[in-house]
């Protein structure tokens, strides 16, 4: 019966995780670099009301991810602005960032309920295979035959930025960063500059998540349809020890605990399935405080 | 002075670009901002309505603040309400006699509010984690246990929503005096001026304080900043937790899945504001309430979204932080005394 959970749930986990993934890469980047971005949730919601907005008057797909870049960037601006140039304490701005993106969604999508651009239809991210790659057994219906968003966010992301961060010498002065930043200074380097780049690479990542979000897992826009996905964001890059491995098995372990909790939903209506939903934050909280191993956050994330 | 000076033009700004965003989907910026204060404050019903949502706000305003100061980052306010409130729930469907019923069922939601919160401060003290994250992860557990209470044990008999039975009429809090209001409002009074007492006029809340503005000094001093980290926790837990025993017993009187609905976030916005002084808390707890209770009018009145109360609480935060780092460039550039002993205004150290 597991097995067969599994097989149902994992695909439609693979995929309704891909937001998420992108998510923890680009706050993995930014924690690196010893940034905490708690308006990360803010930020995938901008994007998502972003490209829905931009998709529908363009009528293209690839314009409404763009407008969801667009989105997520005006928030990393934001953000960028308090934390980094303002040096304003990183959780009070991520919260302001969170209530401001959740109050102006809500706020911009009811006034445009009523206008005329919205009664036009939101194009739809179809299905997209990788020729080749496809036929490869087991991990070819997972990760090829989707769409091209899942292909990247799964396979090609985690490859290149984990070449970038630990092989590159960019991606050692971006841990240096978040590790000690008087040394970047001292030999010279701007942290600001190197936070400023972490802060861009995931401000891209999660205004893809938001657009995907939007744009493919559903049609249209909802009044917090992240519902939390940036906080579990923030976990999960705990859960995942600031590695991009971490952040693999984690948020398929995230994504497969929801898609089977939907599965037996789905098999047997009267089980309980909130006490399911809870497992994934106390494992989280586990491996927090070291039960599963020892876990060590960059030194000077949040300064 | 200044700071105070700089609460109110946040408030002033996060109100002017309320209704700037107004006009930009073009409602009159006039009739918005009027709306907004006859919605609040125009009439008997309108203040009671406002005062109403200020006894929460109030409660977990206090409970920021007091974590605040003490430099643990308690972002957890919400599932520390939802933890009072189930507890309060749990204790005043069981006892019977009405009056003990409300005093058990709020001492009980202190305890509990206090005890969710002690989770996060205890894995910080033994295992160094930053209980900015645990916390939130402690609201989601606190949620989702919500949620599993009320669709499983705790669901109406009934079984047609996912929500809990009423308390009973006698375990609720008394109505004030043929008003809307309830007697929470005045136990919220009391924990404000107990708060402000705590913090300004005992040994404890000089020690706590202490720890916040510089653990280093602190510990030099001879505190022992881990215990007093934990027992600000506890405190700032239990007034969290209380404010969801009052909202339960005297506004909603069920529990349902959205029933936190943002306070204990909202509470950040409240003890901000309040520059973390605990009576200017009373101040800034009105002013958000009446925002709140406002915005509702705006989207029955004129279809706007309640949301933009949200909307308002960022821009607070956001206007205190700019004008604050305002403030200081310009205290640079005009040497004047420094103040001795003047707060921070959020302090620095927190972050583990």
């Amino acid at each position: 019966m597991i097995e067969q959970l599994l097989a149902t749930s994992l695909p439609l986990a693979i995929v309704a995780s891909t937001p998420l993934l992108l998510a923890v890469q680009g706050e993995l980047i930014a924690e690196r670099s010893g940034m905490i971005n708690l308006g990360i949730e803010g930020m995938m919601l901008t994007a998502a009301i972003s490209a829905v907005f931009a998709a529908q008057l363009s009528g293209s797909i690839a314009i409404g991810f763009l407008g969801g870049i667009a989105g997520a960037a005006l928030i990393g601006l934001l953000f960028g602005f308090f934390a980094i140039a303002l040096r304003a304490d990183q959780i009070v701005t991520g919260t302001a960032i969170n209530l401001l993106a959740l109050g102006g969604t809500g706020f911009v999508y009811r006034e445009m309920e009523q206008s005329a651009i919205f009664v036009r239809s939101v194009p739809h991210l179809g299905k997209q295979s990788i020729p080749l790659l496809q036929s490869i057994p087991i991990l070819g219906p997972l990760l090829f035959q989707a769409d091209l968003v899942v292909t990247c966010a799964w396979v090609v992301l985690p490859i290149m930025l984990a070449i970038i961060l630990w092989n590159s010498s960019f991606g050692l002065r971006l841990r240096a960063c978040g590790e000690n930043p008087a040394a970047i200074t001292a030999n010279g380097w701007s942290v600001a500059a190197h936070r400023s780049a972490a802060l861009a690479i995931e401000t891209l990542l999660v205004g893809i998540a938001g657009a995907y979000l939007a744009l493919a897992l559903s049609s249209g826009f909802a009044e917090n349809m992240v519902a939390g996905r940036g906080f579990i964001a923030l976990s999960i890059v705990i859960f995942g020890r600031w590695k991009f491995k971490g952040a693999l098995v984690g948020t398929t372990v995230f994504g497969a605990t929801a898609a089977i909790q939907y599965a037996i939903q789905a098999m047997s209506p009267g089980f309980q399935f909130h006490l399911l939903l809870v497992l994934p934050y106390v494992v989280t909280l586990a491996v927090l405080c070291g039960l599963a191993g020892r876990v060590r956050a960059p030194q000077a994330l949040g300064r | 002075m200044r700071q105070i000076a700089v609460a109110i033009a946040a408030a002033i700004a996060a109100l002017l670009l309320l209704a700037l965003t107004g006009s930009a989907f073009g409602h009159a910026p006039g009739e918005l901002l009027g709306t907004l204060l006859r919605g609040s404050l125009g009439s008997r019903f309108a203040c009671e309505g406002t005062l109403l949502k200020s006894i929460p706000l109030l409660l977990t305003g206090l409970s920021v603040a007091v974590a605040f100061r003490a430099g643990v980052w308690n972002i957890g306010g919400e599932g520390q309400f939802l933890a009072g409130a189930l507890a309060a729930f749990l204790v005043a469907r069981s006892v019977a006699i009405g009056p003990i019923a409300i005093v058990l069922a709020l001492a009980v939601s202190m305890i509990a509010g206090a005890a969710w919160a002690s989770i996060a401060s205890l894995l910080r003290l033994w295992r160094n984690s930053p209980e900015v994250l645990t916390t939130i992860l402690l609201n989601f557990i606190a949620i989702h246990l919500l949620g599993y209470a009320v669709n499983g044990p705790l669901q109406e008999a009934s079984g047609k929503y996912p929500q809990s039975e009423a308390v009973p009429a006698a375990a609720s809090l008394p109505a004030l005096g043929g008003t809307e209001l309830h007697a929470g409002l005045l136990i919220a009074l009391a924990v404000c001026g107990a708060c402000w007492f705590l913090l300004y006029r005992t040994s404890e809340g000089l020690r706590l304080r202490a720890t916040g503005f510089n653990p280093f000094a602190a510990r030099y001093a001879g505190i022992n900043t881990g215990a007093q980290i934990f027992r600000a926790m506890a405190i700032s837990g239990a007034i969290s937790g209380l404010a969801g025993g009052i909202e339960l017993l005297g506004v909603t009187h069920r529990l349902f899945e959205r029933f936190a609905s943002g306070y204990g976030y909202s509470g950040i916005a409240v003890a901000l504001l309040a520059q973390l002084h605990p009576l200017a808390t009373l101040a800034s707890a009105f002013f958000f309430g009446a925002l709140v209770t406002g915005a509702g009018e705006l989207q029955r009145s004129a279809g706007i979204s309640s949301t933009v109360a949200v909307f308002g609480q960022a821009i607070v935060i956001l206007a205190l932080i700019l004008f604050g780092a305002i403030e200081k460039r310009m205290a640079r550039k005009t040497p004047r005394r420094p103040a001795a002993g003047e707060p921070a205004s959020v302090p620095s150290e927190a972050v583990p």
